[in-house]
């Protein structure tokens, strides 16, 4: 289960930010997606969209979000978001 | 990524949320949809069904060499809002994206259900986005940059080159700044028949200010709210920002 979201987030994240960047880099649970990844906020909102696509409704990545602070957005590492997914009542994947 | 073919160009859009309908407008140059997902697009969404978009050559739209008019702007919203829904919707805006929500409530009042102007530049030529970056030397542009973008540039990268390559684009390579050179004022008695709830909400620091304090002389029953910040409030008082809108919004839900 662990292991299946971080893989999930792996995947997504390839697709988001390019397998030209993704090759550099190895993303783990410690990976910041400020200062490893360079996400750039207008990734973000791809990324949630396919953790949507993935895991349906009950994982509110952007409500999520909408809680924090910029700076905290900005300290988020994978392991962060693994967590999360993890926490949503209902986070197994639906497609 | 949903895009919608509109005026010849593909717009990114995202929708989520479910109550009555709003679309959010962002500001030029720096601006994409993320100026509002990542504060008052998802609170709004609570009570509303929330339309963002890039807009034209800006985010994931389509690079326009043209159009950057409010006229444009204005059939772009248009399309966009007709394709969104049938009843009056409210619109937030912030800088260029508040103008092009006015200018959209004057054209045409009966789709609009009420108005939220943050840091709307009037006259449309004040636009701090310019006297900040694109008429200033390098190393003043630089420092009147919001500071996580002016972060992001120090540590290079893909972040720094994405912005570098929209800033550049629009600046060199499309008709942006002739088109805000030739924008006509707007007039007090264009402003004075707006008939729609208004809140101009505007940083108490801001080169922009004197607008909100003509917003509130001139057009009957606005609101005028000063947070405390410049001109980039969406960063510079994101929770504060938010906070106002919801509460201006929740107007819609409660008749």
């Amino acid at each position: 289960m662990r292991d299946d979201v971080l893989a999930t987030l792996q995947a997504i994240l390839r697709e988001v930010i390019g397998e030209a960047w993704a090759q550099d880099v190895e993303i783990t649970r410690a990976t910041s997606f400020n200062h490893d990844l360079e996400l750039e906020s207008i990734e973000f909102v791809a990324l949630a969209e396919k953790l949507q696509a993935a895991y349906g409704r009950s994982v509110d990545f952007t409500g999520w979000l909408s809680e924090m602070e910029l700076d905290e957005i900005i300290a988020l590492r994978v392991g962060d978001v693994v967590e999360f997914i993890e926490s949503c009542p209902s986070s197994s994947k639906t497609a | 990524m949903p895009v919608v073919q509109q005026n010849g160009l593909s717009f990114h859009t995202q929708a989520f949320g479910a109550g009555p309908p709003a679309v959010m407008l962002h500001g030029l140059l720096i601006g994409s949809m993320t100026t509002w997902y990542f504060g008052a697009a998802p609170r709004l969404a609570r009570s509303h069904r929330v339309l963002l978009y890039d807009l034209r050559g800006h985010g994931k739209s389509a690079r326009a060499r043209r159009g950057y008019d409010l006229a444009t702007m204005v059939r772009d919203l248009d399309a966009l809002l007709g394709d969104f829904t049938d009843e009056p919707a409210t619109l937030v805006g912030h800088s260029y994206g508040a103008l092009t929500a006015l200018r959209f409530a004057m054209l045409h009042p009966e789709r609009v259900a009420r108005l939220v102007l943050v840091e709307a530049p009037l006259p449309p030529l004040r636009l701090p986005e310019l006297d900040h970056f694109l008429r200033r030397p390098r190393g003043e542009m630089e420092s009147a940059l919001p500071d996580e973008i002016r972060h992001a540039l120090r540590r290079g990268g893909r972040q720094a080159l994405r912005l570098v390559d929209q800033l550049a684009f629009l600046a060199a390579e499309s008709s942006l700044l002739a088109d805000l050179d030739a924008e006509p004022e707007i007039g007090d008695d264009e402003l004075a028949a707006l008939a729609c709830p208004l809140l101009a909400i505007y940083g108490n620091r801001s080169s922009c200010r004197p607008a909100g304090d003509r917003l509130r002389r001139v057009v009957p029953g606005a609101q005028l709210v000063l947070l405390p910040g410049g001109h980039f409030l969406p960063t510079e008082a994101a929770e504060a920002l938010t906070h106002e809108i919801v509460r201006f919004c929740a107007g819609d839900v409660d008749g």
